[in-house]
Formats: structure tokens, sequence, C-alpha cells
């Protein structure tokens, strides 16, 4: 018993050792460019990083609890600046990409989706309406400008009761498209994902309705030279041009 | 199928057992045998993450070991890294929550030897080790048996308190648990279905064995 | 070879709760003591402290030479490190071992090499050679006892616990367990304690006896001395008055239905049993089955009329009956009969009398094997 408990722990211990690629965390919204630019990383460098998606403050709440991350790219630039104040960050990061919304409906949704929410806000008068999918708030800046949309519409008081909330941006838009949900408001880059378009329909909501989704990416402290690398190589024109096939707006 | 998220959620496993199986003689036979005052309450605590919800263990753990307490930047300092998103402290968290899972079965082991026949090995010239080795671990075993089964199958299906604790870093704290719902995350239904498929026979190969175990004892003692 | 005083055990026991007790005594290799009293009078208790296996309050425990347990002195002994050999009610016998196995368990302070052949040896002084390969729950009751009492034997001991070693177990296995303790402890010669709530064994195996109530001893001695006492109410009320005592069977005349048996009292003559002259066995002859008679009576049935003195006469108000006690050369035996006849024959200490008992009234207990 004595033999394996040591060999549990040196196996532990290999696992923690440097062999192993950098980790970035970042906004499930990246969920398909990200991987693409990973592996297209892979192929001009020759080197890899590991990527781990989960919400933006999901993830910024695990980097300040220690999570060895390297780089972290959030869905928008609060997060990565509360890092930055704590003292968390090399500095204070740059902004890499600019996130859209669109609200989407399954195939065989009431939902008939539209960039100022007539639709959505038909069904909700109906009285026919079944659950929406936003992401949370509290941790998905995508979940809050769905929330501000919603607002601005003046469709968050009628709709709360049928919300129900991703854990991530990546969670909203697996709950919309599932068809126990009518629909919800995800991400644009998720949408142009594969498989999504026969899945259903969906419009682009407007910029103006919303703040802006600057998504803001920054170095921990910790990062290595694998990781300074891959965020050099996101500032690039491969990588750029990649965002900019999902769908994102990216800074000159 | 995520192969390395499969090795470590059997390391995690055997890592839980390891850990878990020489505490648990130790307390299930304190248990069984002794009459203290104050042992409702160990048995209660004993108990307790049986109930407890796994996320309440994690925040607990994080709280207490996370980068921000006093207790995680010691060991920090100490070992480069924190507890909570590393290998060893989803060990910590599963050894904690596998308590009950280990301590009770080697508790009604030992409880069903009966008293006078350990009365009888002290009197037949046996030191307390040598009774324990030679009279109470063979007739107590096949509760050991059960405790290591049941913990490991357990920690292959622990979600809450991995994700909570450990984070999701691929090789270090994903688990075939979590992997899985990564992948559904990720839209890659194909390897979240295999994975789970993968888990469900190995949770029914376990309720089979257990079965089988605890019908075999019950022959073995006519 | 160590004096007799040296293996002598003697037990001081003093205690509130949880049971009380409050016991002195002691038992000398070759005898055997019964502790006799009714559940939860502490008996187990005592066997355990001997043992080593409970520590009451205050004990001073003394055995094969050595301070098994002083309070005084805060010495104990744990179990393991006492010679000390227990039989167990329900035989705790180990249930994953073969009959071998467990004698062979308690063989650790032989070297190993002789061990198997040493329990194989136990195995066959109590008939269980056949067995031996068996485990506990292949054993019939009677089988099991014999392999504790072999697993006992096993350590060498230096003294023999037995706690209630017959209750489990039906009356033909029991009385052949019984003549095979008996056997056993004439070549044995440590002391041996038996703790029973039957009558009947303590009769045919004890030799000192120990009546228990709510763990002080009532009255102790040597069986025969207690058992012709008139005056211990407690064993008139449990088992009923009757001397026991030892006799020799010397002339068998089985056309007739007799047996000729000589005692410290003289000759009996009781029922042919089949038991074969030269034996020895342990007689019982129940109080109310003696008459007393002022003069030799002609014409009766009965063989047998002993000639003795009244040595002792209790006369207890709150019974119905009066307890005689004659002594018959170096025999004491009880009688009990109504107060009338106390008055009409004149008895008082002192007065001569004959004893008269039937043949068929002489219970004959112990067959033992002729030395």
């Amino acid at each position: 018993m004595l033999l394996v408990a040591t060999t549990v722990v040196i196996g532990a211990g290999a696992g923690v050792s440097a062999q192993r690629p950098p980790t970035v965390a970042a906004a499930a919204n990246l969920n398909f460019a990200l991987a693409e630019i990973a592996n297209q990383f892979k192929v001009d460098r020759g080197t890899s990083v590991e990527v781990v998606f989960g919400a933006s403050g999901t993830l910024t709440r695990q980097i300040q609890d220690g999570a060895p991350f390297e780089l972290f790219l959030a869905a928008d630039e609060e997060f990565p600046n509360q890092l930055a104040k704590a003292g968390l960050t090399r500095d204070a990061g740059v902004v890499y990409a600019v996130g859209r919304l669109v609200i989407f409906a399954p195939n065989g949704s009431p939902l008939a989706v539209d960039e100022r929410l007539n639709g959505l806000a038909r069904v909700i008068k109906s009285g026919k309406a079944g659950r929406f999918a936003i992401a949370n708030p509290d941790v998905a800046p995508y979940g809050k400008a769905a929330e501000s949309v919603l607002r601005k519409r003046g469709l968050w008081d009628a709709i709360r009761p049928q919300l129900v909330l991703g854990d991530t941006i990546a969670q909203a838009a697996q709950f919309a498209t599932t068809g126990n949900a009518i629909g919800g408001l995800v991400a644009y880059s998720l949408v142009l994902g594969p498989g999504f378009a026969e899945r259903g329909k969906y419009a682009v909501i407007p910029e103006s309705d919303h703040r802006p989704l600057r998504q803001r990416m920054v170095l921990l402290k910790r990062a290595g030279a694998t990781a300074t690398q891959f965020y050099d190589y996101l500032q690039g024109e491969t990588a750029r041009a990649i965002l900019r096939k999902h769908g994102y707006g990216v800074p000159q | 199928m995520d192969w390395t998220a499969l090795r470590v959620s059997l390391w995690l496993g055997a890592g839980t057992i390891a850990i878990l199986l020489p505490f648990g003689i130790w307390l299930g036979r304190l248990l069984a045998v002794h009459q203290f005052r104050g042992k409702v309450l160990v048995e209660a605590l004993v108990t307790v993450p049986l109930v407890l919800p796994p996320t309440v263990l994690g925040f607990y753990l994080l709280v207490m070991f996370g980068a921000r307490s006093p207790l995680g930047q010691a060991f920090q300092s100490l070992v480069g890294q924190t507890l909570p998103f590393s290998f060893e402290g989803l060990l910590l968290a599963s050894a904690i929550a596998n308590i009950p899972f280990v301590v009770q079965p080697i508790q009604r082991g030992f409880e069903a030897i009966p008293s006078d026949v350990r009365d009888a090995a002290a009197c037949c010239g046996l030191t307390p080790w040598q009774r324990f080795t030679r009279i109470e671990i063979p007739l107590a075993w096949p509760g050991i048996l059960t405790a290591a089964i049941l913990a490991f199958a357990h920690t292959l299906g622990e979600f809450g308190v991995v994700l909570m604790v450990g984070g999701n870093l691929p090789g270090e704290t994903r688990t075939l648990s979590v992997a899985i719902y990564d992948r559904m995350q990720a839209f890659d239904d194909r390897s979240a279905g295999v994975m789970a498929a993968t888990l469900l026979v190995i949770a029914v190969a376990t309720l089979m064995l257990t079965t089988t175990l605890s019908r075999r004892v019950g022959v073995r003692r006519g | 070879m160590c004096d007799v005083a040296d293996r002598r055990l003697s037990v001081r026991i003093q205690q509130r709760s949880p049971i009380p007790l409050d016991l002195d005594f002691t038992c000398d290799p070759g005898d055997v003591l019964a502790i006799f009293g009714p559940s939860g009078s502490g008996k187990s208790t005592i066997l355990r402290s001997i043992a080593g296996l409970y520590r009451p309050e205050r004990a001073t425990i003394r055995a094969d030479g050595e301070m098994w347990s002083d309070t005084a002195s805060k010495a104990f002994a744990p179990p393991h490190r006492r010679a000390v050999g227990m039989v167990f009610q329900e035989y705790a016998l180990f249930p994953h071992l073969t009959a071998l196995g467990n004698v062979m368990t308690a063989l650790g302070h032989r070297p190993s090499a002789e061990r198997r052949s040493r329990a194989e040896e136990l195995l066959r002084l109590v008939h269980l050679s056949d067995h031996q390969d068996r485990r506990p729950h292949q054993l019939s009751g009677g089988e099991r006892q014999r392999v504790a009492l072999a697993r006992a034997l096993a350590r060498a001991p230096a003294v023999l616990l037995l706690d209630e070693p017959f209750a489990a177990v039906d009356r033909t296995v029991r009385r052949r367990l019984q003549d095979e303790i008996d056997e056993l402890r004439r070549t044995l010669d440590i002391p041996l304690l038996l703790v029973t709530h039957d009558f009947d064994d303590v009769v045919r195996l004890a030799t000192h006896l120990l009546i228990l109530d709510h763990g002080r001893a009532i009255a102790s001695g040597a069986l025969a001395d207690l058992t012709s006492r008139p005056d211990l109410p407690w064993l008139r009320d449990a088992v009923g008055l009757g001397s026991v005592f030892e006799a020799s069977a010397v002339r068998r005349d089985p056309e007739h239905g007799l047996l000729a048996l000589t005692f410290d009292g003289g000759t009996l003559l009781a029922s042919d049993r089949g038991i074969s002259a030269g034996t020895k066995v342990r007689v019982r002859i129940a109080a109310r089955d003696v008459i007393l008679a002022t003069s030799a009576p002609d014409g009766l049935s009965l063989h047998n009329v002993l000639p003795g003195t009244v040595s002792a006469v209790n006369d207890d108000p709150a019974l119905d009956s009066v307890v005689v006690q004659i002594a018959i050369e170096g025999v004491r035996l009880l009688a009990e009969v109504t107060r009338d006849a106390i008055g009409r024959l004149g008895i008082g200490v002192g007065t001569p009398l004959f004893a008269l008992i039937k043949s068929v009234s002489i219970e004959i207990l112990a067959d033992f094997r002729q030395i």
C-alpha cells in the first residue's frame, strides 16, 4: 500500500513538471476561434499551448486563487483589469478582439429572429414563451451584454422568469440549440462554428445596443516564453484573420 | 476518448485509496472495537461528507488553501504552487469527500468480528499486532475491499468538487467526468458520449464486483 | 518443579460498578473450582479478570508463580502474556482457520517446526483427529467445543478457565464432554475454574464450589463439605440439598441388579448401571431421599441402613421441613424431614440414628476411568 502511495505521488509530481505546454485560460466564446489559432500556432511555430475555456469571471476567480494559467483571454476588459490591479499580471495587456452578440432560434422554435428582437417581443406577448438562454451576467461578459440588450428593448422584466442561465456563453449556446429553449442570446463566434448553420437561424444584434464587447488579454506574472510567443502571435495577421473569420472585429 | 483525462481519473482513484485505506482501517477499527466519549460525534463527522454538497467542500478548500489565504500562500512559497488547481489538492479534496465511503464499510467489517473471538486470540498468546494481522484483517477483509472499490468508483464520478478545486487543467486536474463536461461545452458530443459510456461501464462493473463479493463472504462464513 | 503454593491461583477482586464484586478465593493445582450462580452475578467477569480481558477497580491476581494483576502496584500482565487457557461460552473459534489452524495459533511459544505435530497431538487428545482440516462452520457444537478445549490446552496454561462450556450443547454430548474434561484435569494438574449456572456440571466435575450471588460469595469450600451443610438456603432453593461424595465400585451383581460401593462412611448398595468393579465414582444422595430411624428396621425393601450420629440440625421456621446432618464415619449426609418427626424421634445434636437409603436413590454421577 505504501508502494502505491509513493507511485501516486511521483506520478502526480510528474504531471506538474515543466514538460507540459503552458495553459491558456480563454473565455468560452473563443471555443472555435482559439482552437483554430492554437492549431495554426503549432504548425507555424512548432510549439503548443493548452487551452482551458470557461466564463471570464470564473477564470478570473481561479487565477486569483492561484490557478497556474500563463495567459488569460477574457471576454471583456474589466476582469483582466481586476487582475492587473491585484498585481497578478505582467502589464495591462491588450484588446485582441471585439465580440458580437446574436439572437438565435433553433429549428422548430416559435421564435422569429430579428435584430430588434421584435420576434421575441411577439412570442412573449403571445404567452407562449418557453425558456430563453443567456450566459450568467455575473460571470460572463456576454451575459451582461445580453442583459443590457434585453433591458434596452424593454423585455428584461418580462423574459426574466423564462431565463435559463448558462455558466458560460458556450453553455448558454448549448441550451439555446438543444430545443428545450425557444432560443437565446449567444456569441456570434459560436454560431459561426461547425454544425451550427443547420441547427437554426440567427440575427446579429447591433453594436449600439450594448457596451462594446472589447475582449482584452493579459499575460500572467508566471508566463513563460511559449505563452509570451502565443500572446504576440495572437496580435499577428494570421491570428487576426482567423478571428475575423469567426465574426470578431479586430482592433487596428 | 481523452486518455489523459482517464489517466488522471485512475490516478486520482488509486491515490485516494492509497491515502484512505490505512486511515480507514485505523479509524474503522477504532470505532468498531472501542467505546469512548465523543464516539457519536466522531461517527457523525465521518458521515458529514455524505450529506454535504461537494461545493461546500470545494468552497472551504479554496478559501483555506487558495492563493488568497495565508495557508495557501505559505504552501505556495514552500512548494511553488497552490494546493487548489493541482493534482495534490484534488487528491486532498477527494480523500476528504470519500471518508464515509471508506470508514463505514471497514467499520462494519470489524464490527462483524465477535468480541470473544478477539478475546480468544489474546488468550492464545497473540500480541495485539498479531491479533490484528492474523485474526482481524483476515476476517474484516471483505469490508476493506468493499471500501476500496466504493471509494475508487465514487472518485471516478466526482465532479463538483473537482471542478471547483481543480479547475479544468488538462493532464493535471481534468478528470474523465470533467472532460465530459468540457467536451459538451465545446459542442463535441461524440467524445462526451464515449467517455460517458466508459464511466457507466465502470460504475456497473463496480456494483457487480461488490455484490459478488458480499455473496462470496456469506458462503464462506457458512 | 514449582511447589504447590507457587502454582496456586489466588484471586481477590473488589469493585462497585458496573457489576458489584467482592471476592477472595484460591484454587490449587489439580482442583476444579466451580463458580456457581445465576446469570448476572458476575461469574464471567471473574473469569475475564483472571484472563486479563477485564480490569476490575481493584484486583490482586496471582498465578503461575507470578503476579498477574495488582492494582495497588499497578502491575498488569496483558492476556497474551499470561499462561491462561480459556474456553469461551460460544467457543470463539477463528472462523477462517481449520481446527488444526485454530490450535496452532496458540502454539506460538513453540518452535515452528513442532507446532503442527503438537497441534495434531492435542486434537487427538480430544478425539478430533479426523476432522482437523475442517472449518468451524463445518463442525457440530460438541466438536467445536473440543477444538476450543484443545486450543486452550495448546497454550500450556497455568490456569484453565471454562466459561459455561456446556451451555450450548445437548445432554448426551454434554455428558461426554464432562467426562473428557474430568479425564483431562487429572493429567493436567493445574487449577481449573469452571463457571456455570447448571448444578449438574458442578456435581460432576467440581472438587470445590463457590456460590456467587450479586458479586459476593455466599459460600465456598470443598464440594463434599458444602453439599453436606444443612444451612444453605440458596442451594436448597436453587437445586435442592444432597450430599456429594466419592466412592469406589467394588462388586457388581448384575443378577440382582446391584452394585456395591465403598465410601468413607461404609458400604452402599446401588442399582447396577453396568459400571465395572474398581471404578471410582461420585455419588449424590438427595436429602429428601434419606429416611431417619431410631432403630435398624426389619422387613423393608431397602438395602442401605447406615448407623450414625446427628451432627447438626437446621430448623428454619420459614420452611416446612427441617434439615438434619448426620455424621456417618468420615462422611456427612443430609436428611430432610418434617418438624413433627424431629419431635417424635427426639432428634437433636448427638442423637444416634440410622440413615435409610433406597438403592435407586443413589445417583452415580461420574464414571471415572480406573487409574
